[in-house]
């Protein structure tokens, strides 16, 4: 029988913010899930630490919340031991692109069969409100009160850049499209990174539910061709290149490759799990040492 | 007793270090023990590098300070290493290229002017040949027949094709038949014969046996980033991927390696890792992460001489306290140092099971002599420990009703809680970084915190019943006992043998299981007279652990923290000084030439 989105339900109430991103994309996982028809026993849901992090409690599959920052290298360490898990990374924009972004440049060029869903909410959530890597320059937070000087992470771009074969953006505003762009990561076979553009009613009160309104647009809508990797690096910078009157949302990449499993011939008979670790011979290992 | 000392001394880049290891096996393909030990800088080309390779008809495996016979490949290694010949020992030298009337040779050491460099040309090969015809030579002194090495060359070399096979096999024999036709070789005083039909033995570095050790263990995943002295490790899982189907994986850094091997056995598979100081420092915030989740890892830390990039390819004991104390938090892990190769391939199958059983991180400490050296064991040393996975679960379970958790935190008597792994009915759970409810959910209530910390702090029971206490050698009653850990036991037990053939009533305790201490290990330091506690740090790290939880006190010490690890004469030298009232504490430091060290060969 398949799974509901009632099964991928917990007890638990989440408890973030009214009005917080967090609680749409929860919505939105869920019913991606039920929709690819994903068992609860056969998916892992891997989070960092933030207020995004929490996600996984509110999702009934395996999971981990791991650390601040380390969501994809556990994910991969559960996705090679298994490769026929379905295997999710969700955090925050601090997470995975502050703290995390070198695990994320590899994971790209590593091609790892996974989804990675980052709550992009421009902002340090969970530690009540300093500048993340995506925070607009100048945006005053209680770690840079006189304005943030750096210019932000274009992480679109540098997932293209980096060879990710599934690069996409979704706007918690927007359940459907959101469930969709989730539902196809979770189809795609190799590394998808989804950047989830998220509301933070409590810290961030620059991109507001209005701010997204005027700008955002689906990709999809206007015809983007998302097999052209130039015109993907193109739209993924369109934002700021825009002076942010255009946020575009949608696939924006999308390219077929092996993933890094598939070029493990170690796994070509059996998943390492359910390989017998009982029958090891070492007689011709042990032999080269004579 | 038939005892000998090869060292073969120069440049770096020019295969000192392998053809060590093919010297050593000569000997150990027919009947003796080896052991082999490298110096070398931080350095690619140029520098002093050394290889020593002792033998012996019973086990060795440390080095020493006074060498036999001397292998020279520059003028250099004449002078750094003539001050250490035993009294009728040798050099073998090339005067082409080193011009030695200036040197003040010893007397009763000899010298055997060979041309290494014509001789090797003359067989087709060019400079980094010169090791082979060495070793001709050096067998041409010992009487050991030349073919033994032939056939090492043979199946050494043999995928290379054969041309190179020739080159060398006819280098050997020029080196061998010029010594015979130069020297009176009967003056040689050192002499060994092939034993026959005697077992092959095996020769492994420490890195080696821990990485054969997990293999054995069934370690399917492994990750790691390179840093000496930790880096053979890697290459060799990486080198056994295929054939043992491991998936070795070279990370990005040693945070995503420790992560990766976490999240690879929270899915169900024995996983591990290995670093040094510096990448430990990186792996420290996921090691809490892995006890609070209780998930099992093993991480291996070879050290070396720190702190920061300190000496990278020397040697000390000084990351104890440090792995101890690894990470935030009051939580239970295991440490493990083994003392020579059979303790490390069969402490390393323990790591894993003592990992999975308690479900806590494991970390096997090693350090570059250890880890580099190596040694010969019989085959029979080397066992294979049934695997134990604990309380794993595999097989499908009733499904849970609909919102539940599984209860991969159940409070147990012992501790320890059902581990269902992904892909299994029934057992759907977070493992979590936080403190949690026993289904898995995070809480900040006290009362289940308290039990928490409790229950995982609980597997100490059980678990204490398997820590091994320590090795006692020497006689059982003593006046003095050394106490050392991990890679000394090597030298401080030769250096016991040689003060117990004199007369001397003194013994050792070697601890491979550091912590937390083994209850009877606390028994039988408290059963000795007086104790000196031996260590490769400058702190005494693991006797103020003893102070701290055994309440023992030292009469004296015996340290080193120069970059190299003690030898057994160090020992035998200062322990004896101790016994006699002469010396308290003591730490060791070599002399030798700045040269063999510093600016004159860095490039
Ligand atoms: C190593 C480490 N450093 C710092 C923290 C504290 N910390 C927790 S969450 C967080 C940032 C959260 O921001 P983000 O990743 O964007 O997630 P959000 O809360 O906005 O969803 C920080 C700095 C931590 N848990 N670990
Ligand atoms: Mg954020």
């Amino acid at each position: 029988m398949m799974a509901t989105m009632a099964d991928f339900g917990t007890r638990e109430t989440p408890q973030w913010c009214p009005g917080c991103g967090d609680f749409n994309i929860l919505t939105a996982v869920r019913a991606a899930l039920a929709k690819t028809g994903k068992e609860t026993h056969n998916t892992v849901v891997v989070s960092g630490i933030g207020c995004s992090g929490k996600t996984p409690h509110y999702i009934r599959t395996y999971g981990f919340e791991s650390l601040h920052g380390r969501t994809l290298p556990v994910a991969t360490g559960a996705k090679l031991s298994n490769r026929k898990l379905t295997v999710l990374a969700m955090g925050g924009d601090g997470d995975g692109y502050g703290i995390g972004l070198n695990h994320l440049m590899h994971t790209c060029r590593r091609n790892m069969d996974m989804t990675y869903i980052v709550h992009d909410n421009e902002i340090y959530g969970l530690t009540t409100g300093q500048a993340s890597p995506t925070s607009m320059k100048g945006m005053k937070t209680k770690s840079t009160p006189h304005g943030l000087i750096e210019l932000p992470i274009h992480p679109l771009a540098l997932a293209i850049t980096c060879d990710a074969t599934f690069v996409a953006r979704a706007y918690t505003g927007n359940i459907p499209h959101l469930t969709n762009i989730i539902a196809e990561g979770i189809q795609h076979k190799g590394f998808s990174l989804i950047d989830v553009l998220q509301v933070c009613p409590s810290w961030n009160r620059i991109n507001t539910p209005d701010w997204f309104r005027t700008r955002i647009y689906d990709l999809q809508k206007e015809g983007h061709d998302s097999s052209d990797k130039t015109k993907a690096y193109e739209k993924a910078l369109e934002d700021i290149n825009s002076g942010y009157e255009k946020v575009p949302i949608g696939i924006f990449y999308k390219a077929q490759r092996p993933t890094y499993d598939d070029e493990l011939p170690q796994l070509k008979d059996a998943e390492l799990v359910n390989q017998d670790i009982t029958k090891v011979d070492m007689s011709k290992t042990l032999a080269e040492f004579e | 007793m038939t005892e000998f000392v090869w060292k073969i001394g120069g440049e770096a880049g020019f295969g000192i270090m392998g053809s060590g290891l093919l010297f050593g096996k000569v000997f150990t393909r027919t009947g003796y023990y080896a052991h082999i030990y490298s110096e070398y800088p931080s350095l690619i080309k140029g520098g002093h590098n050394t290889t020593l390779v002792r033998l012996s008809e019973k086990h060795v495996d440390s080095p020493v300070l006074t060498n036999d016979l001397v292998v020279a490949l520059n003028k250099f290694a004449v002078e750094a290493h003539m001050p250490h010949m035993s009294k009728s020992g040798g050099i073998i030298y090339d005067s082409k290229d080193s011009d030695i009337k200036d040197l003040k040779i010893p007397a009763g050491v000899q010298l055997y002017d060979v041309p290494m460099l014509e001789l090797a040309q003359k067989a087709g090969g060019d400079m980094l040949m010169r090791n082979t015809v060495a070793i001709g030579a050096s067998l041409a002194l010992l009487g050991y027949p030349v073919e033994h090495f032939s056939d090492i060359i043979k199946e050494t070399f043999g995928r290379k094709g054969g041309a190179i096979v020739d080159i060398n096999i006819s280098a050997a024999k020029n080196g061998y038949d010029y010594i015979k036709s130069k020297y009176d070789v009967s003056k040689f005083p050192f002499k060994f014969t092939p034993k026959p039909n005697s077992e092959r033995k095996l020769v492994m570095t420490g890195n080696e046996a821990i990485s054969a050790g997990a293999i054995q263990a069934g370690v399917k995943f492994f990750a790691a980033y390179p840093m000496t002295p930790a880096s053979s490790i890697l290459h060799y899982m990486a080198a056994k991927e295929f054939e043992h189907n491991i998936v070795v994986k070279h990370c990005e850094d040693e945070i995503a390696a420790m992560n990766m091997i976490a999240g690879a056995a929270f899915a169900g598979v024995r996983s591990m890792t290995s670093t040094s100081g510096g990448g430990f420092c990186l792996k420290v915030e996921a090691i809490g992460m892995a006890a609070m989740s209780e998930t099992p890892v093993v991480v291996v830390l070879s050290q070396r001489t720190g702190p920061s990039t300190g000496l990278p390819t020397w040697t000390e004991q000084a990351d104890l306290r440090f792995a101890i104390h690894a990470s935030q938090g009051d939580f239970l892990k295991v440490v493990l140092a083994p003392g020579d190769m059979a303790e490390a391939y069969n402490v390393t199958q323990k790591a894993f099971n003592l990992a999975e059983k308690y479900q806590i991180p494991v970390i096997i400490l090693s350090d570059k002599y250890l880890s580099e050296s190596y040694s010969s064991v019989d085959r029979s040393e080397l066992k294979a420990i049934p695997i134990e996975r604990g309380k794993l679960i595999t097989k499908d379970m009733k499904p849970l009703a609909q919102m539940e958790r599984f209860k991969r935190y159940e409070f147990t008597d012992d501790g320890v809680s059902p581990r269902p792994i992904p892909g299994v009915i029934g057992g759907e759970h977070i493992a979590s970084s936080y403190e949690h409810w026993e289904n898995t959910f995070s809480t900040e209530h006290f009362e289940t915190r308290k039990k928490m910390v409790d229950k995982r702090a609980r597997k100490i029971t059980l678990l204490e019943k398997e820590l091994e206490p320590p090795t006692l050698h020497g006689p059982k009653d003593a006046e003095l006992t050394l106490v050392c850990w991990g890679s000394q036991k090597t030298p401080v037990f030769e250096a016991i043998d040689k003060l117990n053939a004199e007369g001397l009533k003194i013994n050792a305790l070697h601890f491979v299981y550091v912590h937390p201490l083994p209850k009877k290990g606390i028994e039988m330091l408290k059963a000795a007279k007086k104790l000196v506690i031996v260590e490769n740090n400058s702190t005494a790290q693991f006797g103020g652990l003893l102070k701290e939880h055994a309440g023992v006190s030292f009469v004296g010490s015996i340290l080193r923290y120069d970059g190299r690890q003690l030898f057994p004469e160090d020992v035998h030298t200062h322990a004896k000084n101790i016994l006699q009232g002469k010396e308290k504490d003591v730490a060791v430091v070599d002399k030798e030439p700045v040269e063999f060290y510093t600016a004159r060969f860095v490039r």
